[in-house]
């Protein structure tokens, strides 16, 4: 039987949760999505995530920031980057960090659902791949 | 540094061949501006019918990459045709003012079911290209001034003249009636003695001569009377034909250097009719009423080759020009 991830997402542009939720929903994962980095680092404080998915800039507080915050109140939680500036330099700093990816924008729903898999089996979760026969096509 | 860079370090006291030259080496950097500003709207096009998830500064730094590429098309144009620049320039900046308007303006209407991203990169692309706009509205359409007005240019240029410059400097091949430049050489030195196409080392050259047939040229003078004058600019993966004197202009540009997804072909000519006889398949064809550009996108190594071969046999087939 299929299993359920707890995802958190974070990314101050609307577009992003809006397209992103009902992609992550169809394999199983329970999404609460933010805008703002501050009630998204609160509700982190309360709550363990799985798989937190934030971007890189936004205001008030960057990705990294994020980043930081999780692996200290939730060390097992798995943090993946969106980034709308592929810069080598914030990709290496973060790596170094310990983030489980990265994703850079422009990029389909199914991108990052691929990347959700794999951290899902690395935590030994295994998610739905085909809730409706649209899973995530091979790259 | 490029050929380019070296020809325009030289400055004054050019010769007629570099001069030729440089006009060359510009025209390649209007096609491959020309070129990014459509694989930038292609990437656009995608982007919107792809459930893309992208965020304004997507939108915002394509519609900045086309004005700068617009621009640099627009600075090679008022290079090559001087007494077009200022239109252009004046066209350019009317469409720059539009792009600041989409990215400061109010975004219009964006219902629920529309991302105001997807709703700006939707106006993004219209303002690229929009059939239906006015003249000069739209990139698309500066796009095909800008070509067209370079082209009429240099038709205007005194292509007539340009046979006796080539005869003066050796560089009629000894083996066909065309005349050859080569793009790295001849602009510094002209060759000493006249040098026969087989010689030369260019892919794009050899792919359109391939089926030529070639036989020796009388030793004196210029192309043989009554037969249609050519001048090849060449390098190892460029060529440039130019149809040389009096009667239709008919230009072919094309890069042959294997990697795919810069290799292209080019072609203009003002004699109407023409390109429907000569162009291979898998070229697009925009019309005007002052003529008729063709260009390929994404052909792959062979069937550039074949297609340069192909429009080879025809091109040198006096057959084509008889009566002009």
């Amino acid at each position: 039987m299929a299993g359920t991830l707890e995802v958190l997402l974070l990314d101050d542009e609307p577009i992003v949760g809006r397209r992103l939720k009902p992609a992550l929903d169809k394999i199983g994962c329970n999404v609460e999505g933010f805008e703002d980095p501050g009630a998204a680092v609160a509700r982190i404080d309360e709550k363990q995530f799985d798989v937190v998915v934030t971007d890189i800039r936004m205001e008030g507080m960057d990705g990294i920031q994020v980043l930081e915050h999780v692996q200290r109140r939730w060390p097992g939680t798995r943090v993946i980057l969106i980034t709308g500036y592929a810069k080598m330099d914030l990709a290496r700093e973060a790596m170094g960090k310990g983030v489980f990816d990265f994703i850079a924008k422009p990029f389909r729903p199914d991108d990052l659902r691929r990347i959700i898999l794999r951290a899902a089996e690395d935590m030994g979760v295994f998610l739905d791949t085909d809730p409706d026969g649209d899973a995530p096509a091979d790259q | 540094m490029g050929i380019l860079g070296k020809l325009k370090k030289l400055g004054h006291g050019e010769t007629g061949v570099r001069d030729f030259s440089v006009q060359t080496l510009r025209f390649w950097k209007f096609l491959e501006n020309a070129r990014a500003l459509m694989e930038l709207a292609a990437d656009g096009r995608e982007k919107v019918a792809g459930e893309y998830i992208f965020d304004r500064h997507y939108v915002v730094s394509l519609i900045d990459s086309v004005v700068d590429r617009l621009g640099m098309m627009v600075y090679d144009a008022g290079v090559l045709v001087p007494e077009k620049g200022a239109s252009l320039y004046a066209a350019h900046d009317r469409l720059k003012q539009a792009a600041r308007h989409l990215i400061t303006g109010p975004v219009e209407s964006a219902g629920d079911a529309e991302d105001p991203e997807y709703k700006l990169l939707a106006d993004a692309l219209q303002w690229f290209d929009d059939p239906a706009a006015p003249p000069e509205k739209t990139v698309t359409a500066l796009m095909k001034k800008a070509f067209l007005d370079v082209m009429q240019g240099r038709v205007g240029a005194g292509a007539a003249k340009m046979t006796s410059l080539f005869d003066s400097g050796n560089l009629r091949a000894t083996d066909m009636d065309i005349y050859l430049v080569d793009l790295w050489r001849d602009p510094l030195t002209l060759p000493v003695r006249k040098r026969s196409v087989a010689g030369f080392n260019s892919i794009p050259l050899r792919h359109l001569l391939m089926d030529v047939r070639r036989e020796k040229t009388a030793d004196t003078g210029g192309a043989a009377p009554g037969k249609t004058a050519w001048v090849a600019a060449v390098d190892e993966y460029h060529l440039s034909l130019n149809r040389l004197g009096p009667g239709p202009c008919f230009r072919l540009e094309a890069l042959a250097s294997g990697y795919e997804p810069s290799d292209f072909i080019f072609v203009y000519t003002d004699r109407p009719g023409l390109l429907e006889t000569l162009l291979p398949r898998g070229l697009h064809v925009e019309a005007a009423a002052q003529g008729r550009i063709a260009w390929s996108l994404d052909m792959s190594a062979s069937a550039i080759e074949k297609s340069l071969a192909a429009m080879g046999r025809e091109i040198f087939d006096e057959g084509l020009w008889a009566g002009e």
